[in-house]
C-alpha cells in the first residue's frame, strides 16, 4: 500500500504557470515539498504568491504545468478527472476562507454530506456529525441554516465538515482570513486539536503568524519559490 | 447519489419561489398552447372526417356527377339492370330560419334501401315510436336527432322553416332519432333527414341526386362488378372510392392546421428558450455552491445528474399544470378553429373537444423533453465549473465577454445555415420551419456580442445624460453579461415572434385588401345566401336574374357560377365567369399575356387558375387542367395564373361559353352589377331589392361586400392573433422571471450604494433604467429578427403551405409596438426587485457572506 510508507504529500519540481494574453505568469517555480503523515504545515505568503494554487494542485483541482504531485504516493496529475474527484471525496477535507457551507442544508446536514458521499448515511452518519458538532461547540445549532450563524461559527462548522469523513489530509485555505481575532483563535485551536488527536496531515495556507504558530513546519512562498522558515 | 444533494437542490428551488413559479408558468403555458392547438385541430379534424365517414357509412364507392349531381334516372336504370346495393342521396347544408346561426346537414334518402348503408335511419334509430313511413307518404316531413329536437323545443307534429340558397321550405317533424354511440350521436346532431323527394324540393334539384352510394363486393369480383357499373355510366358521371370525400375534406384544411401547429410550436420554442434562460441563471447563481461541492468530491456526473433531475422535476411539474390548462384553452380555440374552417371550407358543428391521448402524450414529451434539452447546455456548463469555490464573478463575466464573439460567430454560421435550408427548393414545411428556428437560434447567439457593442456606443451618452448612475446602468448590463444576455435573447426572440407574425398578418391583410380592390369592380353584388362564406354555391332563380337585369340604372351585368367538379386529383372548385369585357381587369393577373388572354378566356379557349392551384399541382401556362365534364373527361389549357386569396386549395376560372359547351348546368350563383351612374348606387340597391321582392338574396354594395370579406379574413386570423398573444404572454412570464432574478441578485451591490447614500428613488431609477435599457436593446434587436421571421413566414412558409404571394407590408406601428412591448415588459419586471431593494435592510444587504 502506498499510504503505509509514502509521505502524505510529495511535490517534486512542480511548475505552474498561467497564460495571460500574450505573456505567461509563472506562479510556482520548481517547487519541492514533502509532508509527512500527521504533520501540520503552514504556507505563508502574500496574496497572489501561489499558496492557493499549491493547495489546488495537491487536491487535484488543478494540474501542474510540469513536475509531479503525489498524495499518499499516488500521482494526482496522472489520475482522471473522476479519480481526482473521488480522491478528494475520500482522502481530503477542505476548509475555505469564506466557509462555503451549503446554504440550503442545515449545519448537521452540511456535516452529513461528505459522509453520505462516502456511503456513510443513516444513524451512523448522524451520530458522527452530531459528535463532531459537539466537539466544535455547536451541537445546539445542528438544525440551524448557515446564514443564521456568525462567521466564526460557520468556520467551526467548516472545520468539522473537513474532518467528519476522516480524511487523511486536510487542506485549509486562509481559514481565519475572514474572522475576528477571537474567532480565529477558536477555529485554529479546534483545527489543530482535532487534527493532532486524529493524526491528520494538515496543509494550511495563510498570511497570519497566528496560524503559523500551530505548525510543525512553516514554509514561505515568495516569487514562486518555497522557502522553509525556521521555527520561532 | 447523496440524498443530501437532492435536499440541497430542492431547498435551493424552494428558496427562490418566484423564479421557480415563473419558470413553471412559462413552460406550462408553452405546453398548454401546443396541446390546445393540437386538441382543437384534432377535434375539428375528427369531427369533420367522423361526420363524413358516418355519412358515408358502409358505402365503398359513390357515383358522382357534375355540378348538378347525377340524374335520378341513372339510379333507376342501374337498379333495373340488377344492381341492388345502391342508395340515392341528396345532401346539402341548410340553415334553420327560426334559429339564426344554426345549420343542418340535409340528408335525403330512400328509407327502403338505407339499411345496408347507414344504420342511423333504420330501425335502430327510428324505433316503432318513430315510423319511417310518414317520410315516404307525406311530403315535406323530416327527422331530427332527439337531442337536437329537444334543444330547439320541437316535438313530432311541429313545423319549422329551413333555407337552402334562395329556397325556403317549411318541414314537419315526424319523428326523432337516437344514436347507439357517441360518434354517431355527434353526426346525428347536425342531420336533418328527409326522403329523397323532399330533399330535392328543398334544394330545388328535382330529378337530381347529389350522388349514389354503392357497396361493392370485396376482392377481384368487386373490381369486375365496378367495371360493369362504370360501363353503364353517362360521360358526366364516375364512380370513386367513398373514402375520397372524407379525405378531401381533411386535405382541404391541412395547410391551415399545419400553420396553427407551427405557431404553437413557436410559443413552445419561446417557452423552451425561457427554460434555458431559467436553468442557465440557476446554474450561474449556484456557481460558488457547485464549486464548493466539486471541492468536497462531488463528481461532474453527479452535478450533471442533479441539474438534469431538477429540470426533469420542473418539466414534469410544468407539464402537469400545462396539460389541463391546454385542455381548457383548447375548448376556446376549438371555437375559433371551427369558425375559420366553417368560413373557409365546410359547415360542420363541432361541440366536443376530443382528448386525444396522442396529443396529451406529445404535450408531455414536449414539455419534459423540451425542458431537458434546454437544460443540457446549462448542465454541461455546471459540470465544467472548476472546483474552486471562490471563482470570482469577475473571471466568469470576463469569460462571458470573451465568449461573446465566438457565440456571435456560431450565430452567424447558424444564420447562414438557416438561410441555406430555406433556400433549398423543397416543399417540406418541416424543413422550412427547421430553417426558421435555426435562424432564430442564430439571432439569439448574436445577442451577447451585439449587447456589448451597443453598450459601448451608448455608455458615453448615458454618462453624459445621467452621470455616474447612467454609466452604471448601462455598464451593469455587460458587467453581468452571463445573466443578462440570455434574458435579453429570450425577450428578443419573443418580441421577434410577435413582430414576425404581426407583419405576416398585416401583409396578408393588405394583399387581400388590394386583391379585393382589384377584383371587386362592380358596383352592386347579388348572391344567394351561402353557409360557407368563401363559396357562393347556391343558385339564383333565372327569373330573378331577368328581373334584376331589367331594373333601370343597371348598365351591365356579369355573372358568376361557383361549382365543384371532379378531376383526377379530386374535387376542384370551378368559377364560371361571364363578364362585360371592361371588367376583365378585375382578374388580378399574375402571369399571362394580357394582349390576347381576355379574348381567349371570354371565348372559352383557355382557363385561368389561381396561384395556389398552380402551385399545389405544379402547373404553369400552357399546361392543361383535366376536368370531368358532362361530356366526359376534358382537358382545358391554362392561359394565365391569377392572384386569388379566396381559396387555399385553389380555383379554376372558366368563361361562361366554355362552361356551357361542356356542362348542362345553367345556374348562376352571383351577379356583379354595374350602375349607369356610380353616384346612385344606393338608389340602385333599393331598386334591385324592390325587384327581388321577398326572395332570399344578398344585395350588397361593393363596399359592403369588401367589408364582409375582410370580416371573414379577420375571423380567420383571430386564432393566429390569439396564438401571437399567447406567445407574448409566455415570453413576458419568462422575461419577468429572468430580469427579476437578475435584479434581485444585485441586492448586495445596491446595498452598498444605499449605504453610500443612494436614495430609494435613485434605486428605483437605477434598476428601472438598467432593465429598461435591456428591454430597449432586446426590442431594437427584435426589429430586424422579427422582419426576417416575417419574410420567411410570408415568402417561404405561406408559399409552401398555400402557394400565395403576399406583398410585404411593414407597418411602423408594429415595430413601435414591439419596442414599447419589450421596454414595458422589462420595466414591469423591474418593479418588484426595485421595490425590494429600495426597502431592504442595509446591514443584511452589505454582509459579506
Amino acid at each position: 500500500m502506498p499510504g503505509e510508507t509514502s509521505p502524505a504529500v510529495e511535490l517534486s519540481r512542480v511548475v505552474k504557470s498561467y497564460r495571460e494574453g500574450e505573456s505567461e505568469r509563472v506562479v510556482l517555480r520548481e517547487v519541492d515539498l514533502t509532508v509527512a503523515a500527521g504533520e501540520i504545515v503552514v504556507l505563508l505568503g502574500r496574496s497572489g504568491s501561489g499558496k492557493s494554487t499549491l493547495l489546488n494542485l495537491v487536491s487535484g483541482i488543478d494540474r501542474p504545468t510540469s513536475g509531479t504531485v503525489r498524495v499518499e504516493g499516488v500521482d494526482v496529475a496522472a489520475l482522471s478527472e473522476t479519480a481526482r474527484t473521488l480522491l478528494r471525496r475520500r482522502r481530503i477535507g477542505f476548509i475555505f476562507q469564506f466557509y462555503n457551507l451549503i446554504p440550503t442544508l442545515t449545519v448537521e446536514e452540511n456535516l452529513r454530506l461528505p459522509l453520505e458521499l462516502n456511503g456513510v448515511d443513516g444513524a451512523d452518519g448522524r451520530a458522527r456529525a452530531l459528535d463532531l458538532l459537539a466537539e466544535v461547540g455547536l451541537r445546539d445549532r445542528a438544525a440551524s441554516f448557515p446564514d443564521r450563524l456568525s462567521g466564526g461559527e460557520q468556520q467551526r462548522v467548516a472545520v468539522a465538515r473537513a474532518l467528519v469523513h476522516e480524511p487523511a489530509l486536510v487542506l485549509a485555505d486562509e481559514p481565519t482570513g475572514n474572522l475576528d481575532a477571537e474567532s480565529a483563535r477558536q477555529v485554529l485551536a479546534l483545527l489543530a486539536g482535532l487534527a493532532r488527536r486524529e493524526g491528520k496531515t494538515v496543509i494550511a495556507a495563510s498570511h497570519s503568524d497566528e496560524v503559523a504558530a500551530l505548525a510543525d513546519r512553516v514554509l514561505t512562498l515568495a516569487d514562486g519559490r518555497l522557502l522553509e522558515r525556521p521555527p520561532r | 447519489m447523496s440524498a443530501m444533494l437532492w435536499r440541497a437542490s430542492l431547498r435551493h428551488l424552494a428558496a427562490h419561489p418566484w423564479q421557480l413559479g415563473l419558470s413553471i408558468l412559462g413552460i406550462a403555458l408553452g405546453v398548454a398552447v401546443v396541446v390546445a392547438v393540437d386538441l382543437a385541430n384534432e377535434s375539428a379534424r375528427r369531427a369533420f372526417t367522423g361526420f363524413a365517414e358516418s355519412l358515408t357509412g358502409r358505402a365503398t364507392h359513390r357515383i358522382v356527377g357534375g355540378p348538378s349531381g347525377v340524374p335520378e334516372d341513372l339510379y333507376v336504370r342501374l337498379r333495373r339492370s340488377g344492381v341492388r346495393s345502391l342508395a340515392p342521396v341528396v345532401e346539402r347544408d341548410v340553415s334553420a330560419v327560426d334559429w339564426p346561426g344554426r345549420t343542418f346537414h340535409l340528408l335525403g334518402i330512400d328509407p327502403f334501401v338505407e339499411a345496408p348503408f347507414r344504420s342511423f335511419v333504420t330501425s335502430e334509430t327510428a324505433s316503432a315510436a318513430t315510423p319511417l313511413a310518414p317520410l315516404l307518404t307525406r311530403p315535406a316531413t323530416a327527422l331530427l336527432a332527439r337531442s337536437t329536437a329537444t334543444q330547439l323545443g320541437l316535438r313530432p307534429g311541429d313545423t319549422f322553416a329551413i333555407r337552402a340558397g334562395t329556397h325556403r321550405r317549411r318541414l314537419e317533424l315526424v319523428g326523432v332519432m337516437t344514436a347507439a354511440d357517441a360518434l354517431r350521436a355527434r353526426t346525428l346532431e347536425s342531420l336533418l333527414v328527409t326522403d329523397v323527394a323532399t330533399a330535392q324540393e328543398v334544394t330545388g334539384g328535382i330529378g337530381r341526386l347529389s350522388h349514389i352510394d354503392v357497396i361493392a363486393p370485396a376482392g377481384p369480383a368487386g373490381h369486375a362488378w365496378l367495371e360493369r357499373i362504370r360501363a353503364q355510366l353517362p360521360p358526366a358521371a364516375e364512380i370513386v372510392p367513398a373514402s375520397e370525400s372524407a379525405r378531401a375534406l381533411s386535405d382541404l384544411s391541412r395547410g391551415f392546421s399545419v400553420n396553427l401547429t407551427a405557431l404553437s410550436l413557436l410559443a413552445l420554442f419561446v417557452g423552451i428558450f425561457l427554460v434555458y434562460n431559467t436553468m442557465s441563471f440557476s446554474v450561474v447563481q449556484r456557481r460558488p455552491l457547485i464549486g464548493a461541492l466539486r471541492a468536497l468530491g462531488v463528481t461532474r456526473r453527479e452535478i450533471w445528474l442533479l441539474i438534469m433531475t431538477e429540470a426533469l422535476a420542473l418539466g414534469a411539474l410544468a407539464t402537469t399544470v400545462g396539460l389541463p390548462a391546454g385542455i381548457l384553452l383548447g375548448g376556446g380555440l376549438l371555437r375559433l378553429v371551427t369558425r375559420t374552417i366553417n368560413d373557409l371550407y365546410v359547415v360542420v358543428a363541432v361541440h366536443d373537444l376530443v382528448l386525444a391521448p396522442s396529443t396529451l402524450l406529445a404535450g408531455a414529451v414536449l414539455g419534459i423533453g423540451g425542458t431537458l434539452i434546454a437544460t443540457l447546455a446549462p448542465a454541461l456548463e455546471a459540470t465544467r465549473s472548476t472546483p474552486r469555490a471562490a471563482l470570482g464573478r469577475s473571471t466568469l463575466e470576463s469569460r462571458a465577454r470573451t465568449l461573446a464573439p465566438r457565440l456571435a460567430m456560431a450565430g452567424g454560421v447558424l444564420l447562414v445555415t438557416g438561410v441555406a435550408v430555406l433556400a433549398v427548393d423543397v416543399r417540406s414545411l418541416a424543413l422550412s420551419y427547421g430553417g426558421l428556428f435555426t435562424i432564430l437560434l442564430g439571432a439569439a447567439l448574436l445577442t451577447p456580442a451585439v449587447t456589448v457593442g451597443v453598450v459601448r456606443l451608448v455608455q458615453p451618452l448615458a454618462g453624459a445624460a445621467f452621470g455616474l448612475l447612467g454609466r452604471m446602468a448601462t455598464r451593469g448590463v455587460t458587467a453581468s453579461l452571463s445573466r443578462t444576455a440570455v434574458a435579453m435573447a429570450a425577450l428578443m426572440i419573443a418580441v421577434s415572434a410577435s413582430v414576425g407574425v404581426g407583419i405576416m398578418i398585416d401583409s396578408f391583410r393588405s394583399s387581400v385588401v388590394r386583391w379585393l380592390e382589384t377584383s371587386l369592380q362592380a358596383d352592386v353584388y347579388v348572391s344567394a345566401p351561402s353557409l360557407v362564406s368563401s363559396r357562393a354555391d347556391a343558385t339564383l332563380a333565372p327569373e330573378l336574374v331577368e328581373r334584376l337585369s331589367a331594373v333601370p340604372g343597371v348598365a351591365a351585368m356579369g355573372t358568376q357560377r361557383t361549382v365543384r367538379v371532379q378531376s383526377k386529383e379530386g374535387p376542384v372548385q370551378l368559377i364560371v365567369l361571364s363578364m362585360a369585357s371592361h371588367a376583365y381587369r378585375a382578374l388580378a393577373l399574375k402571369e399571362g399575356d394580357r394582349a390576347t388572354l381576355w379574348r381567349r378566356f371570354g371565348e372559352g379557349e383557355v382557363v385561368l387558375v389561381s396561384e395556389p392551384f398552380a402551385y399545389h399541382r405544379r402547373l404553369t401556362i400552357g399546361d392543361r387542367v383535366s376536368l370531368r365534364t358532362d361530356t366526359g373527361e376534358r382537358n382545358f389549357p391554362i392561359g394565365g395564373i391569377v392572384y386569388d386569396y379566396g381559396s387555399s386549395a385553389g380555383i379554376v376560372l372558366m368563361g361562361r361559353q366554355a362552361y356551357e359547351r361542356s356542362w348542362t348546368d345553367r345556374g348562376i350563383s352571383s351577379l356583379g352589377i354595374y350602375a349607369k351612374d356610380p353616384r346612385e348606387v344606393d338608389a340602385l340597391i333599393e331598386a334591385l331589392r324592390r325587384a327581388a321582392g321577398p326572395e332570399d338574396v344578398f344585395i350588397r354594395s361593393n363596399r359592403a361586400l369588401r367589408e364582409a370579406s375582410l370580416e371573414v379574413f379577420d375571423r380567420t386570423f383571430a386564432v393566429t392573433g390569439v396564438l401571437r398573444l399567447l406567445a407574448m404572454v409566455v415570453a413576458f412570464v419568462g422575461v419577468l422571471s429572468a430580469l427579476m432574478a437578475q435584479a434581485l441578485e444585485r441586492s448586495r451591490e445596491i446595498g452598498v450604494l444605499r449605504a453610500q447614500g443612494l436614495t430609494p428613488l435613485q434605486v428605483w431609477g437605477l434598476t428601472a433604467s438598467q432593465t429598461g435599457f435591456m428591454g430597449l436593446v432586446a426590442g431594437l434587436l427584435a426589429l430586424p429578427v422579427g422582419s426576417v421571421l416575417a419574410l420567411v413566414l410570408i415568402f417561404v412558409i405561406n408559399r409552401r403551405s398555400f402557394g400565395w404571394t403576399l406583398q410585404l407590408e411593414i407597418a411602423p406601428a408594429i415595430l413601435l409596438q414591439a419596442v414599447l412591448l419589450a421596454v414595458g415588459a422589462a420595466l414591469l419586471a423591474a418593479v418588484y426587485p426595485a421595490w425590494r431593494m429600495s426597502a431592504m435592510a442595509l446591514p443584511a444587504a452589505v454582509r459579506e457572506e
